[in-house]
């Protein structure tokens, strides 16, 4: 249509600088329009007859346009642009060669594959776009995917690769063709990047030598029918036994309101399964998937929903994800203020004979009075409290009860604080007459890390505070992994619903902005209380529990003899409290299933004993193939980032590989992690396989190209011309003919010939 | 003899009487629902039931409380006890219980309810005694139990409750076991030496410390304590302890009066204390 009317495209305009080519002075125009003006105004001024004031006005303006527009005319308005040499220049035409170019969605009336869209345009030299490339330039092919590489004849495509990596594969043909004139890039693809490369390097090295990228996109933007598991997102390493919680993204296109049924699938076979109705507003839902690790060891999760009838792809409903499930031992520090039967029930019944878990108790029975168990050895917190952070620093998670903020000294309290924000350990501050308010822990640095605001008490000590609350999860907390209690996300709302009451003694304050709430108590009164909360506080989080009794949970008369209600909890909440709590070493990479042949990096974080990041440590690696092969790695500090160390390898067999870290310094160890992955054939192709037009538009816009579809791509070898890429002359495009201007003045004289006419003037 | 000492005609009103005592207290007829101490261990013959008595609770509030377990039992006499009345479970009451929780809020941090009750009263009967992790129990051996508080007082063990029992000679000991082992079959009862943290999680005390003189001189018995484990293991936890040949409450009870000897008194409390805060600690 912008042509129809402007006789050239936009892109031509954009790229083109407007000119009048009579080279009069802008004076002696503005002379000339004014020596016609002002005579015809005053002409017009001056008739008296029928026409009134208005008429003359407007007769006026009219004769007055046509006038200027005449006038602009003889000016010689032109278009002066760059343009290609012909047969001079190269293109690059680089073609997407992955699987999903072969998906069915190509065409208006009948659906064909991506890839013929290729094929009818590209590999017919008889093609009006091939004549006219052919005609005007040197085009030179490449196909890409996972890599890229040059193209001599179409049909080598076989649309198999298991990635589109448009990066690479743009400074792969800007390297082939530097030597060469290059008029631009020509990138045929549905623009589904999947890989893990930026984009701003290769761009910024295409602008900064001129040379436009023109994507042609292939492809629907948005399928009729189809559901895809777009991401599952789960801890990584779990103590074994833990309750895991995944997100499920699920999106959908033509599902609205329908039931399909998610499952999940584990080492020993299904471990869940869960009903998801599918949303009428929006297309995509997040769905929790609960589900119970037990056997050691690495282990791949499938997430799946059942193929549903007419969806355009039938292989993006599973997702895959890997769990390391860990039969380590973490240390957890609890110290309480006084002598409680809390103390007796979790010891006994949470973790009694938990073997990932060695709770060490360092309680206050009186005053000057302390009692200990569950320590490693006898010297272990024999002084007390710790009074280093190295001493501190050794636990993965910290409780607090019943103790008051000044039994600590002002330094412990700053210690308690970077435990949680420098070491990324857990905290949890229990209820009691001395926890949180009461205990004066307002306007301390534990403050700042609890989920809840702290405030002064206002009961007095002869009449202290203190309520029955029945206990819910909050929304949030319906679908966090500690609450819950049964097979279901409702069979354990239901069991919530039968607790007794539990008793709070502290008035804390509201839960901060930031914090969530995961389960909260109600009075008989209807007042709502905090039961536990938590937020993420630096590398760490903090959680309060302010319930005094929740003993109550295991000795409860309602409470059958058999139930579990108080053991799981606290299992579960000390296992959130461990799990994903770094160590000093830690080692990683960027996912955690790799293709074939695909380098893997590992990157690994070192700290010294107080969790310092720390540049000159010794850091090597041992990688361990399934079939038992090792290969040792040096890993170099990053100097990007301080206490990062990487190296590469290329894996050489499919299946899981681990990777064993160790990390020292002047001799001393620092200590060792362990990473895993998996190398496989990945589906990844099947996923977010539609037409990224928005990826496709910033190839064009941040290099000065153009975006095309199938419906415009024929002006492609106009616009290229004009590229201002390559071997070029300026040539100056004629404006006066343009079918707009010719349209106006059709038009404004026959407003003034109609005018007239029922204005009884003509 | 007998008798002769009451008119012939006087014989069957007198046996009449005897049969409706019986009949109105609810006494159980057979040895199987009620103590094998025996109904006539010291010569009264009526039931007083516990549950009629006018106790009115402290409510809970997040602190320590003390529980003393009521039950209806096979001898009950009035005395100088409580309510005027002679029930083995109100021996000491409440001076005992006042005096304890003192020194727990004198000694230790556990923070505990001070009333002029000492404490509360409640029955295997009722289902508020599961609020009570620790509860104390007197003279059980004339309890007369019934299925009901046989199967709470399982359930209440086997959740985490801890006992102890006090004012206890071999028959008291010997019912009691009984009753132990309807509740929890095959219970063990096993003597705790002074290795046990019982003996020392708070104060350092040993059985030998806490001679009761009483139990001395009237049945020269030796006190020994006796615990009950959790599936009979010594490595699992404690669920109930016996003073047996031992009265800790009365020591509680007559501390501060001059009656028994102040290292007796002192010695009761630790041993006490211990109980208490190792309930706390499992």
């Amino acid at each position: 249509m912008f042509e129809f009317f402007f006789k050239y495209s936009a892109y031509v305009y954009d790229k083109g600088e407007f000119v009048l080519a009579a080279g009069w002075p802008a004076i002696i125009a503005t002379a000339v329009l004014a020596a016609i003006a002002i005579p015809v105004i005053l002409r017009y001024s001056s008739v008296r007859g029928k026409s009134s004031r208005l008429d003359r006005s407007v007769l006026v303006t009219i004769r007055l346009c046509v006038l200027s527009i005449i006038l602009f005319l003889l000016l010689q308005p032109s278009l002066a642009v760059s343009t290609a040499v012909p047969q001079e220049n190269f293109v690059g035409i680089i073609l997407d060669d992955s699987q999903s170019m072969q998906l069915t969605d190509y065409g208006d009336e009948r659906l064909a594959p991506r890839s013929d869209f290729i094929h009818e345009l590209f590999g017919n030299e008889n093609s009006k776009l091939m004549m006219e490339l052919n005609e005007r330039f040197k085009p030179r092919f490449f196909r890409f995917s996972d890599s890229a590489e040059r193209l001599e004849d179409l049909n080598e495509l076989s649309y198999s690769g298991e990635q589109t990596r448009v990066g690479p594969a743009l400074d792969f043909a800007h390297q082939e063709l530097a030597a060469v004139p290059l008029s631009g890039l020509i990138i045929v693809t549905d623009g589904a990047d999947n890989s893990i490369d930026g984009l701003s390097a290769s761009l910024q090295s295409l602008r900064a030598n001129s040379i436009p990228v023109f994507p042609v996109g292939v492809g629907m933007e948005r399928f009729n029918r189809d559901i895809e598991l777009t991401s599952v997102e789960a801890p990584t390493t779990v103590l074994a036994g833990s309750q895991v919680s995944a997100d499920v993204v699920i999106e959908h296109k033509g599902f609205s309101g329908e039931t399909v049924l998610l499952l999940v699938e584990g080492p020993d076979g299904i471990v869940g399964t869960q009903e998801v109705e599918l949303p009428n507003q929006g297309d995509s839902t997040v769905v929790k998937a609960q589900f119970t690790t037990t056997r050691e060891g690495p282990h791949l999760y499938s997430f799946r929903i059942a193929v549903q009838d007419d969806e355009m792809v039938r292989n993006n409903n599973q997702r895959d994800i890997l769990i390391v499930v860990q039969d380590r031992q973490d240390k957890v520090l609890y110290v309480e203020g006084e002598p409680t039967n809390r103390t007796g029930f979790l010891r006994n019944f949470a973790i009694d004979d938990d073997p990932n878990l060695m709770l060490g108790v360092f309680m206050r029975m009186a005053e000057n009075k302390f009692w200990r168990a569950g320590f490693e050895s006898a010297e272990e917190l024999a002084a007390g409290f710790p009074t280093t952070r190295e001493e501190l620093f050794q636990y993965k998670a910290l409780i607090v009860g019943s103790f008051e903020a000044d039994f600590f000294t002002t330094d412990q309290r700053q210690m308690i604080h970077d435990f949680v924000s420098q070491r990324g350990g857990s905290f949890l501050m229990l209820g009691g007459r001395n926890a949180f308010g009461e205990g004066g822990w307002q306007n301390t640095p534990v403050a700042e890390i609890l989920p809840v605001e702290l405030v002064p008490p206002f009961a007095s000590a002869i009449d202290p505070f203190y309520v029955d609350v029945f206990v819910t999860p909050t929304l949030f907390g319906r679908t966090h992994p500690v609450t819950q209690m049964a097979d279901s996300l409702e069979l354990s709302l239901q069991h919530w619903q039968t607790l007794p009451p539990l008793g709070i003694v502290n008035q804390v304050g509201k839960v901060k902005p930031g914090a969530v709430s995961v389960l909260e108590g109600k009075t008989v009164n209807d007042e709502t209380h905090v039961v536990l909360a938590y937020q993420r506080f630096g590398r760490g989080k903090a959680l309060a529990f302010t319930p005094v009794n929740q003993w109550y949970w295991q000795m409860a008369f309602e409470i059958p003899l058999e139930d579990l209600t108080h053991e799981t909890l606290w299992q579960q909440i000390f296992r959130w409290l461990v799990n994903e709590v770094p160590g000093q070493v830690t080692a990683s990479t960027v996912v955690d299933r790799f293709a074939p042949g695909a380098p893997v990096t590992v990157t690994v974080g070192v700290l010294d004993d107080n969790f310092i990041e720390i540049n000159n440590a010794a850091v090597t690696a041992i990688v361990t193939s399934p079939s038992g092969q090792t290969r040792g790695l040096e890993l170099d500090w990053t100097v990007d980032t301080d206490g990062e160390y990487i190296a590469t390898f290329i894996p050489d067999e499919e299946g899981f590989h681990q990777i064993h870290v160790w990390a020292g310094r002047d001799g001393k160890a620092l200590g060792e992690d362990i990473a895993h992955v998996e190398i496989a054939k990945l589906s990844t192709e099947a996923f977010a396989a539609e037409r990224r037009s928005a990826l496709l538009a910033r190839l064009a816009q941040e290099t000065g190209g153009r975006l095309y579809s199938p419906e415009n791509v024929a002006s492609l070898p106009d616009d290229l011309r004009v590229s201002e890429g390559g071997t070029t002359v300026l040539e100056v495009k004629d404006l006066w003919d343009l079918p707009l201007i010719f349209m106006l003045l059709v038009a404004l004289v026959g407003t003034e010939w109609s005018y007239r006419k029922v204005r009884g003037l003509a | 003899m007998t008798l002769k000492l009451i008119p012939r005609v006087a014989v069957v009103p007198v046996i009449l009487f005897v049969l409706a005592i019986l009949v109105d207290s609810g006494m159980p007829l057979s040895a199987e629902q009620g103590s094998q101490r025996g109904w006539f261990g010291r010569g009264r013959r009526d039931i007083m039931s516990s549950s009629t008595l006018p106790i009115e609770n402290i409510p809970q509030a997040g602190e320590f409380i003390f529980l003393r377990v009521r039950f209806d039992e096979a001898y009950t006499s009035y005395g100088g006890y409580e309510w005027g009345l002679d029930m083995g479970w109100n021996h000491d009451y409440p001076r005992a219980e006042q005096n304890i929780t003192m020194m727990l809020e004198e000694l230790t941090n556990i923070p505990v309810k001070i009333d002029f009750r000492g404490g509360n009263i409640l029955s295997f009967s009722e289902p508020e005694i599961f609020d009570y992790p620790f509860v104390y129990i007197s003279e059980p051996g004339y309890w007369v139990w019934n299925d009901e508080e046989v199967l709470r007082l399982r359930n209440y063990l086997l959740k985490g409750g801890f006992i102890m029992v006090d004012d206890m000679q071999s028959d008291d000991t010997e019912a009691f076991y009984r009753i132990m082992n309807q509740a929890i079959p095959n219970t063990q009862f096993e003597i705790l030496d002074t290795t046990h943290p019982i003996f020392n999680c708070f104060f350092q005390i040993t059985p030998e410390d806490i001679l009761n003189q009483y139990y001395r001189a009237r049945y020269n018995g030796t006190p020994v304590i006796y615990g009950v484990y959790e599936d009979n293991d010594p490595g699992k936890r404690l669920m109930v302890v016996i003073n047996h040949n031992q009265d800790i409450g009365e020591s509680w009870e007559f501390a501060n009066t001059g009656y028994v000897p102040v290292e007796q008194a002192n010695n009761s409390y630790k041993i006490g204390m211990n109980y208490i805060i190792c309930s706390m600690l499992h």
